[in-house]
């Protein structure tokens, strides 16, 4: 189990080397760079004209005039050993000022989702496979479908207006008016998590989707395996067969996707973001790309991939503990 | 003596059986001599949903292929007199009776007593009728072809039939729904055709060569996979130059969402590839002396094209999608392009719920193609497994 | 203890209603073993899944079906009327009668040691806590002839040999002390000088906890090493049935007649073997009369291929099914 802990741990470092690298060439490859949006964000309105030289100059103050590579060790050096992922020149601030509150928020988004889907579609894929062919599960597979069909951003919509109705006005953002600027305290967290559902819903949505047929499909097959006749044919009662045997083992795709669905929730979230104004890493992200403020958007890029990364390897352990197979195959 | 035994085997089987067994015989000799492609079709035949769900993309793709000639008006031309028009239903009958020829009800600008604003209502005793085959606006017909004619028009030239509405500018919400499916679908099948290529190249060469190249390919592959895929099309989005026309802007997105689409596919054609490389067949060809790609592209891909078709079929929904959302929040497509994410850019608060829902039309279609592709995908998937049988 | 009479067992499929087993009865003496032999697909998995209830959502047994058991305490029951689910059965499986299946590796759930399972299995059914079911567990794994238990008992299944398992698999079945084993095929996933072990085994076992026992296989060699009754199946139907001695020395019917032929053995050993021609015919597509009527080298044009024949009873104990009895039994007459 060791060695196995180890030799995912260097899988995950090296990748995310890669990733860094991969983040670094995107941040250079906006038109211009950043002395030249720093410059003009600085004087633009000023009525200063800005000579090549000011620009140079910027451009020299901030190591920018170095060879690509230096750059990238630079950067990924400062990140690593000190915590600091340079300028967000359109706050004029550090980006982890930028960023500060809204990482925990969005881990609180992202938590909040994973258990909502696994809540929901554990039980409901499960119920599926053991009911298979019946309405119930005719209804749950087109359910799926639409789920997968159905763009986030509109669902939001939906769900908003609904709300709307339902709840009056106050409802998207993470928090209600007043509180967001408010020092943490538990009226706050409890304000939070009252507007916390709405996202969650929302971004579960197509996961439970495409969970639901997953469990239901390896649920399927588990179920037509010798063991489960052979507990049966031991005389161990039904429900409690169904959860020890078949159940225990179609969890093992859901443990083994929990980065894939990370991945997801990341990948919608700057969407449905727009839609339900939430303050958090997507939307700041959003509006680094349109505003071309490319250390905020990398900073961002690389904690987002950084936790997919951790919860791959979460993953990987946990399906290990799970089955006891694993390990061996992999010694 | 064996001969004997066989002969009373034969005469002995009772007739009943026999006669079944002809009939099936027959089925089963065509069974067995038709080629996988016949079978497959035959398979996908019998799946209802899918056959159900390929008519409605091939619908699509001729509606956005002949757009010029289906929608009444192009993409940005306006109704100054109509704007965030309601839909306008053809009838036949109304209180002033009924006719053969489909009417809508002509449009008058009113004053809102209460907002003084002009508004468009109905005059319910205006009667302006349908003409199909019509003149009206020049276009090309699939960009080339100068043409007038289209599908159906109102007979007063001066009026315009907003069969699906108009959006705040007056322009025709069906015309532009119906350019706009032009769009995203082409900017699918490009994506899919960049990621297939890439695929075949990177999956080959990995499962082909085996050993560190593929360790360093498998490597690469992980941090695509891990990576969140819309931020990361964001951001080579976002780089895109502000001045850029719509036509690079539009190549860009292809290339863009080809670009990250391959590596569930290249997996695929990888570890199919490793498991066959050491069959007879390939060995074989190998020791004769062809050349790799010859080897890969006659002997080893053949005996899973079925499975690299399911699979680009199935990343269609995941392109359509992205190119949607991307458009949705301004980093795809821009105006006066019109895709279904472009046009969805309009309805991005609750309030057009509420006031202008035939905004929403697009949306339709989006989940109307994703669902479609994802249900002949599944289609293509059971009828390509051999191991589910014609019945 | 165990009486099964006339069971008929169906299956709902997408081609329509199969009966893949037609009117079979058969009986398993206290503290004997009946083997059933027959080849693949003659329904000898299903007949005795139906006695344990285990038949898939789709199999049906017949309503005129009786299967009598004899339980521990003397009662009779028809198991026919327990149904699939409830303590009754639950009771039944496992703790009256236990099964052992071809695959051991697959019988076992992989994710739970083997001590697991069978501490589950005995808590079931016998009254007793955590510490004594393990006791009895390692008691059982001692008798089956794994060495090591107190290790072997909180091992996965994974980590025996095919063998291994399969004796786990034995000791698991065992654990809750069934008076009636059901063995399907017990021997035939493993390497001959391994089947040979179990197959010792095995027969101790029965012997020493004087259990009841039906071990089924497509080998009629193996047969008549363990078996005190035996069963030929064909297609569904029990073709044959007797004492074993007698059905192996005076084999009434052409099938077993043919089966006994294709044997290797010691007096014939440079014989060519004698397979019977033909193959068996799928269980949709039963041939009418007799079923085996189709690789019969004595059939009798007319009667053999329009009519089934009855059972008929050629000496103590042994019937027969078949029409080539009758006329003797005319001409006798
Ligand atoms: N779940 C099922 N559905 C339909 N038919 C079945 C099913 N299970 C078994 N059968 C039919 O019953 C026949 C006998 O099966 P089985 O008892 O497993 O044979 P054996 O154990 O003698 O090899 C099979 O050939 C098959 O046609
Ligand atoms: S009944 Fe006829 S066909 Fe059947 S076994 Fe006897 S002789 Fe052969
Ligand atoms: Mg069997």
């Amino acid at each position: 189990m060791l060695r196995f802990t180890l030799e995912r741990l260097v899988g995950m470092i090296v990748t995310m080397v890669l990733v860094s690298m991969m983040v670094f060439l995107i941040m250079e490859i906006p038109p211009g760079d950043y002395a030249d949006r720093y410059a003009f964000r600085k004087y633009s309105g000023t009525g200063i004209a800005i000579t090549e030289a000011d620009i140079e100059a910027i451009r020299h103050d901030f190591g920018l005039d170095k060879p690509m590579v230096l750059r990238y060790v630079d950067w990924i050096g400062n990140i690593v050993l000190h915590g600091d992922f340079g300028q967000a020149f359109a706050f004029e601030t550090d980006v982890i000022k930028v960023i500060g509150d809204k990482a925990w928020l969005t881990m609180a988004i992202l938590f909040g989702t994973l258990l909502l889907t696994y809540l929901v579609s554990i039980p409901i894929g499960i119920y599926a496979a053991v009911r298979r062919a019946s309405a119930a599960d005719y209804g749950l597979t087109i359910f799926s479908y639409l789920g997968l069909a159905l763009p986030n951003f509109l669902l939001a919509l939906i769900m908003l207006y609904f709300a709307n109705l339902r709840f009056g006005a106050d409802i998207g953002g993470l928090f209600s008016a007043g509180m967001a600027d408010a020092s943490w305290s538990f009226a706050k967290v409890w304000d939070l998590i009252k507007h916390l559902w709405l996202p969650a819903f929302v971004l579960a949505w197509s996961a439970v989707a495409y969970q639901i047929q997953t469990i239901r499909a390896t649920m399927s097959d588990e179920l037509n395996k010798l063991s489960v006749t052979a507990a049966r044919a031991r005389g161990v009662p039904e429900t409690r067969l169904l959860i020890k045997y078949p159940a225990r083992l179609a969890i093992n795709p859901v443990v083994s996707t929990i980065g894939f669905d990370v991945n997801r929730i990341f990948s919608e979230l700057p969407i449905v973001a727009v839609v339900l104004g939430l303050t958090e890493l997507g939307e700041l992200l959003l509006n680094a790309y349109l505003d071309l403020d490319m250390y905020v958007a990398g900073a961002i890029l690389l904690m987002l991939t950084f936790v997919i990364v951790v919860m791959n390897f979460i993953s990987d352990i946990l399906l290990a503990w799970l089955d006891p197979r694993i390990k061996l195959g992999n010694n | 003596m064996t001969d004997m035994i066989e002969n009373r085997v034969l005469s002995g089987s009772s007739g009943k059986v026999r006669k079944e067994s002809a009939k099936a015989h027959k089925k089963r000799l065509k069974y067995y001599s038709a080629s996988q492609w016949t079978l497959i079709w035959w398979r996908f035949r019998r799946h209802r949903a899918a056959m159900v769900a390929a008519t409605v993309l091939l619908l699509m793709a001729l509606l956005g292929a002949f757009a010029e000639f289906v929608a009444p008006y192009g993409p940005t031309s306006r109704d100054t007199k109509y704007l965030d028009g309601a839909p306008q239903i053809p009838l036949f009958c109304d209180q002033n009776g009924c006719s053969w020829r489909p009417f809508v009800h002509g449009v008058t600008t009113k004053r809102d007593p209460v907002t003084l604003r002009a508004i468009s209502v109905p005059d319910p005793d205006k009667r302006v009728y349908l003409t199909f085959l019509a003149e009206g606006e020049k276009t090309d017909l699939l960009g080339f072809i100068p043409t007038s004619t289209h599908l159906f028009l109102l007979d007063d030239k001066r009026a315009k039939l907003h069969l699906w509405g108009t959006d705040d500018l007056g322009r025709d919400v069906f015309s532009r729904t119906i350019y706009a499916t032009r769009t995203s679908l082409s900017i699918g099948v490009i994506g899919v055709l960049i990621s297939f290529v890439l695929a075949l190249v990177i999956g080959g060469v990995a499962g082909y060569a085996g050993g560190w190249v593929d360790n360093v390919i498998q490597r690469v592959t992980e941090v695509i996979r891990v990576v969140p895929i819309i931020p990361l099309y964001m951001g080579l989005a976002a780089a895109m130059p502000k001045e850029w026309s719509t036509t690079e802007v539009y190549f860009a997105m292809t290339l863009i969402l080809g670009l990250f689409g391959w590596p569930t596919l290249a997996r695929r054609i990888r570890s199919q590839l490793l498991s066959i490389r050491s069959e007879d067949y390939v060995i074989a060809a190998r020791l004769a002396g062809a050349r790799p790609l010859r080897i890969i592209s006659q002997h080893m891909l053949p005996s899973f094209t079925s499975f690299i078709i399911v699979d680009l079929v199935i990343s269609f929904p995941y392109m359509i999608l992205s190119e949607t959302a991307l458009s949705f929040v301004g980093l795809g497509l821009r105006p006066p392009t019109v895709s279904w994410g472009v046009l969805l850019q309009q309805a991005q608060s609750v309030r057009v719920i509420e006031q202008t829902p035939w905004l929403f039309i697009p949306a339709v279609f989006v989940v109307l193609a994703v669902l479609a592709f994802t249900v002949v995908g599944d289609g293509l998937r059971d009828a390509a497994d051999p191991y589910s049988d014609v019945r | 203890m165990l009486k099964v009479e006339n069971l008929s067992i169906s299956f709902r499929t997408d081609e329509g209603l199969i009966t893949p087993v037609e009117d079979i009865s058969f009986e398993v003496r206290p503290g004997h073993t009946l083997g059933i032999v027959g080849e693949s697909g003659s329904g000898k998995s299903i007949s005795t899944k139906a006695v344990m209830q285990l038949l898939p959502g789709n199999g049906i047994i017949s309503k005129e079906a009786k299967i009598l058991y004899t339980d521990k305490s003397g009662k009779v029951m028809d198991i026919n009327k327990l149904g699939k689910k409830g303590r009754a059965i639950r009771a039944i499986r496992g703790g009256e009668i236990g099964m052992i299946f071809q695959e051991p590796m697959a019988s076992f759930s992989p994710v739970y040691t083997i001590g697991n399972q069978m501490v589950e299995t005995i808590r079931l059914h016998r009254n007793v806590g955590r510490k004594d079911a393990r006791r009895i567990a390692i008691g059982m794994l001692d008798k089956v002839g794994i060495s090591n238990p107190e290790a072997r008992i909180d091992q996965y299944p994974h980590e025996m040999s095919g063998g291994m398992r399969q004796r786990a698999m034995i000791a698991l079945a065992l654990s809750a002390g069934p008076a009636l084993l059901i063995a399907d095929e017990p021997t035939t996933a493993l390497d001959v000088t391994i089947q040979a072990q179990v197959l010792d085994l095995m027969r101790n076992l029965q012997r020493d906890l004087s259990m009841g026992m039906i071990f089924i296989t497509h080998d009629l060699g193996v047969i008549s090493h363990i078996a005190d009754d035996v069963a030929v199946m064909y297609l569904g139907t029990i073709v044959e049935r007797g004492p074993t001695d007698k059905v192996i020395h005076e084999p009434a019917h052409p099938y077993t007649q043919g089966l006994i032929k294709a044997l290797p053995s010691v007096d014939r050993l440079h014989d060519r073997l004698t397979p019977i021609p033909g193959d068996i015919p799928s269980p949709n597509e039963r041939p009418t009369g007799c079923p085996f009527h189709t690789r019969c080298s004595k059939t009798i044009v007319g009667l053999c291929d329009r009519h089934q024949p009855q059972i008929l009873q050629v000496g103590e104990d042994h019937t027969v099914r078949c029409f080539l009895h009758e006329k003797q039994g005319r001409a006798t007459a």
